[in-house]
């Protein structure tokens, strides 16, 4: 009874089910990506006050936190994927977590830029060996290392399980990678200045920061979606479905 | 002891496939090993065989089928040891000597009762090329190291991918010779091989193999 | 059924082929050695030889060079083993194969980064540390090469399946080596400014026991990934 979960989840994970599964709800999610974006961009470009002591340089938040939190996630999400991969051989799951990994090496760039442009007003300086620019800096290296790897393999599902492991080993260093560079930090140089202490933001701020979270979620959505699809027609290419997908495309 | 005095297989496989790229290597396969037997892995370029051997080695993952190990499914530890792998690259370290190879293997498998290891190499032919490093050694006798490696170490199953390259016809007639002594002492292996094996110990079992 | 040897055995009989065959070889040994005494040669031609500037980075030069010179090495940490079938044969020894790799990796620490920790107290003498610090270092350095050769080993057996492997190693061990690189050359720097520098070594300490008993395993199971195919 309760084993319905499972089964669905199993269905799901058939190659042909997912890319139907996927293609009704990207439109959507991209949509919704679309008008939560702008909506979170006027809420924090305009509706939002300006900050008493930043100014209007604050606003680049709306932007660079919503992309560092979706770094992040997007990690985790392909540790997760990595290893069920790894542990049960699912090939959907190999192909989620080798398509986020890009996904997610463009938000932690987006972050690492966005906070460069933000740091030059605020700290004088477009770089600043900040720990948590720093930690940001060192998951994107991962990104890329997983990225790299993945594509150094000429078995694309070996690769893909060697890019998964690597995920995995990097779940657990990046907190160690952390917690190091925030010891080397106080070591070196004073704390910097905590700007997001979300306790002092106030609901005006705080609104247009979440929307933005969740237009950058469905944005991964659909973005992932898309991938996944495409991957999984060239990772198929000679199966039936695909046979069938590829007749009705011509005769339209 | 025969084939006939057990009634369990050593190895059997049921509807044994492997899949590369979503495309299977060979055809589900159907067969069992008793204790004892020789097969024959036979069948033309690509049809699968080294793929099948090192599938039973435990170097490739499982396709889909059914394995088991003295009628239990076939795990890891459970038949640790117990299977020697004999490839296109016989694993043995250039910069040692036959000699030296030969005592890393017995370190980690230990060796059969009874047996040294220069009597081993002297039963290969290689008497006299104990300490030479195997850098130096022709093509053939670098395989009769490898195949010393095989009588020294205590195995049940021989899993022995193309033993017949690079011999002579002394060579050939050597590895029949282990083979046969390797049944009779109720051990098993598995051999592929593209030419025809006269094999005096009675009829091999054969093994079909379609790409 | 034949028993097989004990555990202690085996890791015997793994070390000491591996330490023979790099004594076959002791030739390439000398190699990271040299290159880590080029590259601490050019730091004074390229900063100036000013005693003070030499001083305050010396520590972190020699960390870095020594994990440059390991990187250099670790390549070929399973490429020989792998072409000629011996991984293969590993892999099917009665021992749990991660057991068998810990010794490997621990040939290879000898051969690689012992040989560079002797000479470290001349690279320290190069660009004037004062003597004081230089018990500190190599006790970062006992602590902190074994941790390089543990992470890297598990990216070896990672790349091992690929093509080239050179420069996607040093890609991917940069995120995981840089704690190592902290603690390093913190407690280091520490020492120097006359400050407990013994929290970093803990660390360093810390980090190497959680090292010793999830690299290996690691290890395995990307080999097993590298040989599946």
């Amino acid at each position: 009874m309760s084993n319905w979960i499972p089964l669905w989840l199993h269905r799901l994970s058939s190659p042909p089910t997912f890319y139907r599964f996927a293609g009704t709800l990207q439109p959507w999610a991209m949509t919704l990506a679309l008008l939560l974006g702008a909506v979170a961009l006027y809420g924090g470009l305009v509706l939002a006050p300006a900050d008493y002591q930043q100014g209007d340089a604050y606003r680049i938040i709306f932007i660079h936190v919503p992309s560092a939190w979706m770094g992040m996630f997007i990690y985790a999400v392909m540790g997760v994927a990595g290893f069920i991969a790894l542990v049960w051989r699912i090939k959907l799951a190999e192909v989620v977590a080798m398509q986020s990994a890009p996904i997610g090496a463009a938000f932690t760039f987006i972050t690492l830029v966005t906070g460069s442009l933000w740091g030059k007003p605020m700290w004088g300086t477009w770089w600043t060996w900040d720990a948590r620019l720093t930690s940001e800096l060192v998951l994107l290296f991962l990104f890329l290392g997983v990225i790299g790897l993945y594509h150094a393999f000429e078995d694309r599902r070996q690769g893909a399980r060697a890019a998964a492991f690597l995920a995995i080993v990097g779940v657990i260093n990046v907190p160690i990678v952390h917690f190091s560079v925030n010891w080397w930090n106080t070591l070196h140089q004073g704390s910097t200045v905590n700007v997001f202490g979300k306790s002092t933001m106030s609901w005006d701020m705080l609104w247009p920061l979440l929307t933005m979270t969740l237009a950058t979620k469905c944005y991964y959505a659909a973005s992932l979606f898309r991938r996944v699809r495409t991957d999984l027609l060239d990772l198929e290419g000679g199966k039936d479905w695909v046979r069938q997908i590829a007749e009705s495309e011509a005769d339209r | 002891m025969t084939a006939a005095s057990t009634t369990v297989p050593l190895l059997q496989a049921r509807a044994l496939s492997f899949h590369r790229q979503d495309e299977p290597v060979f055809a589900p396969l159907d067969f069992q090993l008793h204790a004892g037997e020789l097969a024959l892995v036979e069948g033309d370029n690509g049809s699968g065989k080294t793929t099948l051997l090192r599938m039973l080695a435990g170097l490739l993952h499982r396709g889909g089928g059914e394995l088991l190990w003295r009628g239990e499914a076939l795990q890891r530890d459970q038949c640790a040891g117990q299977i020697l792998f004999l490839g296109h690259q016989l694993g043995l370290k250039a910069d040692l000597s036959p000699r030296e190879n030969l005592r890393i293997a017995a370190g980690l498998h230990g060796t059969r009762e009874g047996l040294g290891m220069a009597s081993v190499l002297a039963d290969v032919g290689l008497r006299g090329y104990e300490d030479e490093p195997v850098r130096r050694l022709s093509a053939g006798q670098k395989k009769r190291a490898a195949l010393a490696r095989l009588v020294l170490l205590p195995a049940t199953l021989w899993l022995l991918d193309e033993p017949y390259a690079n011999l002579d016809r002394i060579g050939i007639a050597l590895v029949n010779h282990l083979l046969e002594k390797h049944t009779a002492a109720g051990g098993a292996a598995m051999v592929t091989s593209h030419g025809t094996v006269s094999f005096h110990g009675g009829e091999p079992r054969r093994i079909r193999m379609h790409g | 059924m034949a028993e097989h040897p004990g555990v202690a055995t085996a890791c015997a009989a793994m070390l000491r082929r591996d330490l023979t065959l790099a004594w076959r070889r002791r030739g390439d040994i000398a190699m990271p050695v040299l290159y880590a005494l080029i590259v601490t040669m050019l730091f004074p031609f390229a900063l100036g030889p000013e005693d003070t500037l030499l001083q305050r980075i010396a520590g972190g030069v020699i960390l870095v060079t020594v994990l440059l010179a390991m990187l250099l090495a670790l390549d070929a940490m399973f490429s020989s083993d792998i072409e000629d079938g011996s991984l293969e044969q590993l892999v099917l020894a009665p021992q749990p194969l991660a057991l068998l790799l810990g010794m490997k990796i621990l040939a290879h620490w000898i051969t690689t980064a012992l040989p560079l920790i002797v000479i470290a107290p001349l690279m320290a003498a190069m660009l004037h540390l004062p003597g004081a610090v230089i018990p500190v270092l190599l006790l970062a350095l006992l602590l902190a090469t074994p941790l390089l050769s543990l992470l890297g080993a598990v990216l070896v057996a990672l790349t091992a399946g690929t093509r080239r492997s050179g420069m996607l190693l040093a890609l991917m061990l940069l995120p995981l080596c840089v704690p190592a690189v902290i603690f390093a050359a913190g407690a280091v720097a520490a020492a120097q400014q006359g400050l407990p520098w013994l929290a970093p070594i803990a660390w360093l300490a810390a980090s190497l026991a959680l090292a010793v008993v999830l690299a290996p395993l690691a290890c395995a199971a990307a080999l097993r990934i590298a040989l599946d195919a």
